[in-house]
Formats: C-alpha cells, structure tokens, sequence
C-alpha cells in the first residue's frame, strides 16, 4: 500500500472542493471496508482520503441518520452502516427486503464499519479486477478476462462488454423497494430514482454508476410504504459463513383480496446492475400468488439470461432463490 | 532381549501377546494398565496464553534492530530472467540491502517464484521497496491446467532434472517409480492379482472423479527470523512443524554445524504438512532471510503475506482418476482398477493414497496407477495424509455407484470386502448408533418424493499407518531440588498438545499431580525430536519421555534408598508422595531437597515399533490405525446448496493419550474435510497463468455456520507397539470426511457428484437441471 495523508473537513463543500481539484489523487473515505482493501491490492493509489465521517452540519447529520421523512417515507443517511440497518428496529416491516440484504452482508465486524453509501459504491468482486498483475477492460485495459476465463461468479444477465456483477447486496433490495437516492454536486442537491445510481459497462465499462467526480451520495429515501405492502429478500451462497452471494432476489408487493399488486422484482449479483426483472413483474402482476405461478414466474425471469459457458448454473439458481423470496414476501407456504 | 506378556486389541477383543522388549525399554501400558493420568481429557497447559493473546507466535515476535524483509516474485508463469535492477530501490527510505535469488539467465517456472529480495527497517517499506525492483523477463510458453500438460505437446515445465523433494510429511513407502516422459512422471504403482480377470468376474462400474488443488492455509503464515550471532552461529524463529529440519537446512545452506544453529518454535499457528525446513516448498525464506542477515548484520524478519502462501508455499495436489470397480451380486468386490493423474505443479507427490489398494483386501484384484503431471504452478507438498483424501473420494463414491447396480446396501458392501478387525467394529457400531438403515429408507422417500430438501447419509474409511519412528526423539527427565519434574525435548507444538501429553506421561511415571511437572520445548537445544508429521508426533516422543521418567524415577529411588539406608527394592512410593523402607519415610519434597548438585537427570530415546497389532500396515512391522466415519447431509434442490449435517467419527489412535485434545485432532480433521468436500478449491486462469482467488475470500474455508454437528468416537486400541501406546491421529481423521459426504449428497438426490468441491453448480449439474451451454464458448 502506498503512504497517504488522511484528511478530515468540517464541511461537505470542503471536503467535495478538496476531492474535485485533484479526482485522480483524492478520493472519499466513508466506511473504507472496500477502498482500503483495494489500496492494499495496489488496485487503487490515492494520496489522500477525505473522511467522509468528519463532516458536520446538516449534510454531516442527514448522511447519519435514519428518519422518517414528512411524506411518511424513510431517510436512510449515506454514512449509516449495515449493521444499524439491519438492527434499526423502528423501520417498518414493509422495508423488510432491505433490513434482510443489510443483515446477511459479510460479517457482524464488517456490517459495523461498511456504510450504506459505500455498499452500494463498492467496486465489483471479479477475480480478475481485483488480481494486481492482471490489466483487464475493468481497468482500462482492452478485454474481459471472465468472458473466455473462469467466470463462474459472473454475469448472466446484461453482461458486456464487462460480464461483473454488481456487489451490493443493498443494491436489488433497494431497487425492488423503489428507493431514489439524493447527491449532492456543484450545483447543490439533486434526487434520482435508485436505478439511474447505476450504470451498465455499456456506458463506461471502468465505471459502475453515474455519479461525476466530486459528488457524494447523502442518503437513500425509501417511499411511504403502500398499503399492505410487503417485501423479502433470499440468497444463495457457496458458504454459510461470510461470502458473497452467487444470486440474490428482492421482491416488494401487496396482496389484496387474493391478488398480487405493485409488484417489483429485483436480481443481485446475476448482472453488473442490479437487476430489475419486468419478466416476473409482468406474470406476477394481477395473479394469484400460488407455488405454481412463482415457478412460471421466475423461468418468465431468467428467460432472457445469457450465461457464459461455464456460468449456466446460475440460471436455475437465480431462479430457485426468486421463488423463495416470492414465497416469503407472500408468505405462501413451501412445497414440501 | 526381555520379554513381556502384554493384553493386546480392543473393547472386548482382548488377548494376551507376548512382545520382545528392546534394551532399556519400559513395559508397554496395554490393555490392562489401570492409568490415572494418561487417557484423561486434560486441558492443554497453554489455552490460556492461546486464547489471551499473550501466546507468541513468529508473526509476533521482534529482535532489537530487526529489519522486515519483503520478496519480490515473478508474476509470470514461465519465463527466463533477463536482467535485475535494483537501484530505485536502493535508494528508497530504510532500504538496507537486497539480494538477487535468481541470477540473470534463471528459469521461471511459476507465477510466484522468489526473483530477489529487500530489507528495510519497516515491513511496508520493504513492500514499497520490492516493488520498485525492476525485473526484465523473456516470456516462455506454459501449461497450468493438469490433462493440458499430460498431452505429449505441451510446453515443457522442467528444462532441468527433477529433485523428488520428500518430508515428515510424505508417507513412507510412496514416491517416484520411473523416469518422466514429457510432464509426466510415473510414480510406484500398487498391484496385487489380475484387474482384468477380476473385472470379468462381476458387473462393472466405470467413472472419471476428478479433486481439486487445496492450499494449507494455515493461520499463521510461514516465516522466520534469523539473526547471526557470530560468523559461525545463527539463532532462528520460524513458524515450523518440524524445528530439526530448518536447523539442519539453515547449516546447510550457510554451511554452519548443525549445532551452532539453534532454531525456536514456542508457538505454531498450524503447518498441515506445508512447514518442513527452513524454506517453503516454493519459496527458499530461510536462504533470503539468512543473506539479508549477514549483509546487514542485523536480525532479518520474512513472512509470507496471504498472496504469498497461496501460490508458493504448498498445497494438496490435484488429481483425476478414472476409476473402474466390479462386483458380484452378493456385494463382493472381484477388481478395482484406479488410474490417476494429479498435478503437483512444479513440485512432486501427487498419488492417491493408500485406499484403494488397502481398505477392501477381500478384493483379490487391485491395481492403482498414478503419475505426477508437471504443471506451472507452486508446488504441492505434502498436505494432512497425502494423497488419501483424493483416493478415498474416487474409491468410495464409485463403491457406493456400484452398490446401486448391484441392488447392495453400501454399508453391508464394506463389511463384505473389508477385513480389518477395528475397522469392521467401528463400521457396525457407527451403523447403529447412526441409524444408518432408517436413515437410508428416510432419503429414498425424499428422493422417490421429489422432496424440496432431500437428506441423505454416507460412509467411508479410513487407513493409516503408525509411522512412529524410533531412536529421532531424544527426551530428558529431571527430578530438580524445588520437587519440579522437568521434561525437556526440542518437540514443537503443531496444535495438537504435545507438551500437555508430555506432562501426563511424566505424571503418570512419577504419580505427581500435573502442576508439578514442567515441560520445557520448542527449542532445538532440548533435545532432538521428529517433525510434526506423517502422525507421528505423539507415538514417537511420548514412548522416548516414558523412558527417561521411568530412568530418572529408578535413580530417584536409588536416591532415597540411600538417604532411608535401604535396599531400592525396598522403597515404597506411597500414593500421597511419601517414600518409606524399613520404617523410615521421607517425602517427595524432602528427598529432592537433598539430592546432590542441581538434579537427578536421566535422558532417553525410543526404540524400534514393536509388539502385536490387529492387522499390520501393508504387512509392514507398524500397526495399521482404523477409522470409518458417517456423514448426513441436506441438500437444497432449488439452489443446490449442500449443508453439512453431522459426521459421525469412528477413530483408532492406539492408547489415546488425552481424551480432549484427541477429540480436539479428529474435529479439526472434520471441518478440513468438510472444507474440501464442499467449498476449498484453487482456482486457476489457464490462459494467464495465475491463481485467480490467492486470498481467504475468494478461497472459501468452512466457517462456524458451515461446520456439521461432530460426534467422536475414539476406540482404544492396545498393540505393545511401543510403551505408551500411542498411535497417530491428525491424518486419519481427515481422510474419509470429503468421501463420506460426496457419499450422503449421492444419497440424497441419487445422482453422484464426480467432482470436488460439491458446489451448488456441480450439484444442479448433476440433477440434470443446468443447460449445458451458455451462447459463448
């Protein structure tokens, strides 16, 4: 790892100058569970860190708490960690996909230190991306290793040119709970709807989201939760200790008179966003929640996947970890 | 020579064997020794240090003026080195020297190997530093992946001739048969009868199992300090399984006598067969460090980073046996025939153990073929019972294949072929209390069902030999005047609890309570003594410890017979510690008070295996150490998840020394074989040449969510071997796991898992429910 300085401001608009005079030297520190990984990889060299952490003031205070809003609505501030999501008991049950995602990431040590902010910023997993011999497109280099390497962790949906997929487990729950996201950049504050946060590699294959260099993430909103409306995440993982998941699912809807409502489905780790499914969505919406109609729906899902040669695996996966999440946030029994 | 009448075997298969005793040496403890100490769960005299962090381990330790030292290695898998530069580095803060270990014109022949090295005053200027050495290198052609490089026109590994490398570690009798052909080199191959008269004799199953490279991963990381105190003597700390062979590496290479180097081990943070000698397998740390040393004449610290002990210094060779087995309808195995090729990178010793050829004898005929294939990768070492785990998976799934063609229950198909009396106990007894049959019936509903979550149960075995050796452990007693009996022998403490079991014996000899006895090892000055390998520890010192006790307790009789003016024979010791002859008495502590000079001191060896045993290993003069174990799994359908329910474990370890800390062994072999069943796995980039996951993220280890629940059953056997009677433990107790468990996930969803780790991918695979091709490749 190389020397840096660690710099503390007391206000966001020093702390955004400071990073913006020199963006390929400077960087954020928020939780730091991921940058500092990545600086003693030598993937990442700054000079400086600006802590995110000593900011006051207003934006120092939204991007630390989490409240409810005036619309009924819930604020959760970017510097918030997951282990205070998942353990924020006051956060209604309607949000319970996203208080799932925060509580199965990493470890309890780790969960206690990542922020939401960094959660969903954090740079992909891929093996190649993260070995510091090799140069791959990720890194500005000219091709996808996992395409014709060993990408078994990779995309199977919405893959190329980059086949990663996106980390953040935050990230499908949020997407299914229809969450917007406010920055703050040079010409103040500006809010967007979650999934204009993330970008595909088509767009810029070195880069996973749309923020410009100086901005900062201030919080999550999650709307006002609807009536009877209910969420759920699931995962698999190749160990029960501390992994990355191989396929994530989040499912927000409400059931009314026997009827599915308001449905948004969303896949993680299958794709290098998080992965809006209007497949599912379209054969849920209207239906009778039934173990039948979740098993149509999840194949309707991962029918446009293309999965590498040595990926296909997580085709049925993904679409095994779907029916779960669709049978807990409808609470229909499993098959036996 | 002596002769003693001994009660050897087990449970309620006891007899009585009379036994030659060689010279000096102590009646055998059998099977009827009333003992008071040895045997009980003692904790271990160190779990407090452990546990409080006060323990210090090599990583820990610091030597006034020490520099940090830091290897720059080649990050290409094939290559010759053109030139090395090392100005910039040179003039980097704290940099003190460098040192070249491959001269200009060297062959690179993994991504990994040692180029050249730095010292600095601080352990991340020394990183910096050997980043900043420029290393200028002519690209070569290279092989990483095993069936690739066996092809007659793969690139070559080795311009130079091989160097079989053999440790502790390796077991004795395995090793090189014929020269190499291209990258492959045959090893022995182990025949007995004809294979293909056999196969003709019963109905045929015929499969490829294929095992995966897994790394040691140990917890601490290799590395040594070494400091020169004169020009002719070298003091070293180095996280080693075996203190003996770095001092005697380090006198090589320095070419110092043996005994001016003196080598400390006082705490060890696992070695798994990876930390013989003063070097890694792929990395020569003890030489680098040693140079650095004496350019700057001040101590030098090396230890590996995790990238580091991924890639260079040891692992589990892979292997890919194509197995066929026959059978006839009543469960009787006519043939097995086993032909592998298992990589062990650079290095050698990638065979496949001793299962197929030894566990099954009522087969009459069996031929086990294995090569070693060169590849460009680190070099594999000899790992927790070399070559076992691979062998045992191949062999017992495609049992259990069998058993299903042949309409046998696997259970009764093992009793029906395996001869081994011990083994035969725990496999009827494990059964039981296992509920084996009820179990079986359970899973075929689920299967028959199309249950959601399936359960299913397995067996395998387990075979190893007491490879305790004779006259290597050199162990002293001394009774000194404070009433301390002292135990000195250079032994290091791989985990296992050696000096614990050390102090048990001399309790037992000397019948003094535990806190009276003070063991004194970890340092080459004590004593010499084996390598912490091959399971050999406590069945080759304990027996040298016993000696010295019981010679040093024969002077201290002598002793006190003098002071009460008594015949020897005369001495009582009376079980509160007081002595009496003739109607005087004398206690413990009084009669050491007078002993003349510092103490009574009587120092001893072990002498050659002995005795009576079940079954002798592969008709070898060595017991051979039994063990079965059952596993039940949950297998998830939906993901293809698989959880480890329970194991149970059925082990042999001759006398077990100390009820806790053997349990302690068979669960750390447990959750390894759990580890390699369903999650450990070297993952390799055959097109560049790297190991894609040289972490301990992306390299998955069990964690406490993924452990199974484990009952141990630990079976004493008695064999006169050698006068304690102990046997090994640390290797047998992880062979059969990973088999047992491919055996129950068979069990479970009725289609077998050829291919280890049993990921979720393998097993939605083997359902039959992953399309086979995605659109690229």
């Amino acid at each position: 790892m190389n020397p840096f300085t660690l710099v503390r401001l007391p206000t966001l608009d020093a702390a955004q100058d400071r990073v913006a005079a020199e963006p390929a030297r400077r960087t954020f520190r928020a939780g730091g569970i991921d940058l500092i990984d990545r600086m003693k990889e030598g993937l990442d060299e700054p000079d400086e860190l600006v802590e995110l952490a000593a900011i006051g003031g207003e934006h120092g205070q939204r991007m630390r708490g989490i409240v409810q809003t005036d619309d009924g609505g819930w604020r959760i501030g970017a510097l918030v960690t997951l282990g205070q999501i998942a353990d924020f008991d006051d956060l209604p049950s309607a949000y319970g996909a996203v208080k799932e995602a925060a509580g199965h990431a990493a470890t309890p040590g780790i969960r206690n230190a990542a922020s939401a902010g960094g959660n969903l910023l954090q740079r992909p997993r891929c093996w190649y991306f993260r070995h510091s011999d090799l140069q791959c497109l990720k890194k500005g280099g000219y091709e996808c290793l996992a395409l014709t390497g060993d990408h078994r962790y990779n995309a199977i949906l919405g893959g190329g040119p980059s086949f990663i997929v996106h980390p953040s487990s935050l990230g499908s729950a949020l997407v299914a709970l229809d969450a917007s996201v406010t920055v703050a950049g040079k010409d103040g504050l500006r809010t967007m709807p979650i999934e204009q946060l993330f970008a595909p590699p088509t767009v810029d294959p070195v880069k996973e989201h749309t923020l410009a260099d100086g901005e900062v993430l201030l919080s999550i909103d999650l709307p006002a939760p609807l009536a009877g409306q209910r969420s759920a995440y699931h995962y698999a993982k190749e160990k029960q200790s501390h992994d990355w998941p191989l396929a994530e699912a989040s499912v927000r809807c409400t059931v009314e008179g026997g009827t599915l409502r308001e449905v948004r489905v969303a896949l993680g780790h299958v794709a290098p966003i998080p992965w809006r499914s209007k497949e599912a969505e379209a054969v849920l919406e209207g239906a009778k929640p039934s173990a039948e109609l979740f098993a149509k729906a999840t194949e309707a899902a991962l029918s446009v996947a293309k999965p590498l040669e040595g990926n296909a695996y997580k085709v049925p996966l993904a679409q095994g970890v779907l029916r779960y999440a669709l049978h807990f946030a409808t609470s229909t029994p499993l098959p036996a | 020579m002596p002769k003693a009448k001994v009660t050897v075997g087990f449970r309620d298969q006891l007899r009585t064997a009379e036994v030659e005793l060689p010279e000096g040496e102590a009646t055998p403890w059998d099977g009827k020794s009333d003992l008071k100490v040895v045997g009980k769960p003692i904790t271990r005299r160190d779990g407090a240090l452990r546990v409080s962090g006060k323990a210090k381990y090599t990583f820990d330790l610091q030597q006034p003026d020490m520099l940090y030292a830091a290897v720059v290695r080649s990050p290409l898998p094939a290559a010759k080195v053109r030139s090395i530069d090392f100005s910039a580095a040179e003039a980097m803060e704290g940099v003190r020297a460098v040192y070249a270990v491959a001269e200009p014109g060297a062959d690179i022949l993994f991504a990994g190997q040692d180029v050249a090295a730095v010292a600095a005053t601080r352990p991340e200027l020394a990183k910096l530093a050997a980043r900043a050495v420029k290393v200028d290198y002519e690209r070569r052609a290279f092989v990483t992946n095993t069936i690739s490089a066996a092809k007659p026109d793969a690139p070559k590994v080795h311009r130079a001739a091989v160097q079989e490398r053999r440790t502790e570690g390796d077991e004795p009798g395995t090793g090189g048969g014929a020269e190499a052909k291209g990258n492959v080199r045959p090893l022995r191959p182990m025949q007995k009868g004809d294979v293909e008269a056999g196969m003709k004799g019963g109905t045929v199953h015929e499969a490829s199992y294929v095992t995966q490279v897994q790394t040691h991963s140990a917890l601490e990381t290799h590395g040594i300090i070494v400091r020169w105190d004169d020009d002719q003597h070298i003091t070293a700390w180095s996280s080693t399984q075996s203190i003996f062979s770095v001092r005697d590496e380090l006198a090589e290479v320095f070419n110092l006598k043996p005994a001016n180097v003196r080598v400390h081990t006082d705490f060890l943070g696992g070695g798994f067969g990876a930390k013989f000698g003063a070097s890694a397998p792929g990395s020569r740390l003890g030489t680098i460090a040693g140079e650095l040393a004496k350019k700057t004449g001040a101590p030098v610290k090396l230890m590996c980073d995790r990238h580091e002990e991924q890639v260079c210094t040891g692992n589990r060779p892979d292997a890919h046996q194509d197995v066929r087995i026959a059978g006839t309808s009543d469960g009787s195995l006519t043939a097995i025939h086993v032909r592998s090729l298992g990589s062990a990178g650079i290095g050698t010793g990638a065979g496949v153990g001793r299962n197929a050829f030894a566990i099954y004898t009522k087969c009459p005929n069996v031929l086990v073929d294995s090569s070693d294939v060169f590849t460009n990768a680190g070099p594999g070492t000899a790992m927790r019972a070399p070559g076992h785990p691979q062998g045992a998976f191949a062999l017992e799934l495609a049992l259990d294949e069998l058993a299903v063609k042949l309409g046998v229950d696997p259970l009764a198909m093992r009793l029906k072929n395996d001869e081994h009396p011990v083994r035969r106990w725990q496999f009827e007894e494990g059964g039981k209390r296992f509920d084996w049959a009820a179990k079986r019936a359970e899973s075929k509903k689920m299967r028959e069902g199309k249950a959601r979550i399936r359960r299913g149960v397995g067996v395998a075995a387990s075979i190893w030999g007491d490879f305790g050796r004779p006259k290597a452990a050199v162990a002293t007693c001394s009774v000194l005047r404070d009433g301390t009996v002292e135990i000195r022998n250079g032994v290091q403490d791989i985990g296992g609890g050696i000096p614990t079991v050390l102090a048990q014996i001399g309790a037992e000899v000397f019948g003094r309570s535990l806190d009276t006895i003070s063991v004194k090892h970890g340092d080459s000055d004590f004593g010499s003594s084996v390598g912490s390998g091959g399971s050999q520890t406590t069945s080759s010192v304990t027996p040298a410890v016993r000696n010295a006790c019981e010679a040093a307790k024969t002077q201290f009789i002598a002793h006190v017979a003098d002071l009460l003016k008594a015949a020897p024979t005369d001495v009582v010791w009376g079980a509160d510690g007081t002595l009496r002859a003739g109607g005087k008495s004398i206690t413990f502590a009084q009669a050491c008070k007078k002993i003349d000079g510092e103490s009574i001191t009587a120092t001893a060896s072990r002498p050659r295996t002995y005795g009576a045993h079940p079954v002798a290993f592969l008709g070898a003069g060595m017991p051979e150490i039994a063990g079965v174990q059952f596993a039940e799994v949950e297998v998830d359908t939906w993901t293809g998840v698989v959880k480890a329910k329970q194991i149970l474990a059925m082990h042999d370890a001759g006398r077990i020394m100390n009820r806790l800390t053997c349990t302690s062994q068979v669960n750390g072999g447990v959750i390894l074989g759990t580890s390699y069943a369903l999650m450990e796995q070297r993952v390799m980039d055959h097109d560049v040449g790297r190991m894609l996951n040289p972490n301990l993220e992306s390299y998955k280890i069990c964690g406490a969510a993924d452990v199974p629940k484990i009952e141990v059953e630990l079976t004493d056997v008695f064999t006169g071997a050698n006068n304690t009677g102990a046997a090994g433990i640390g290797e047998p107790s992880t062979i059969p796991t990973a088999a047992a468990l491919a055996c129950a996930v068979f069990d479970a969803v009725g289609e077998p898992v050829r291919r280890l780790p049993m990921t979720p991918s393998r097993v939605l695979a083997a359902m039959g429910l992953v399309p086979t091709k995605g659109i690229i490749g």
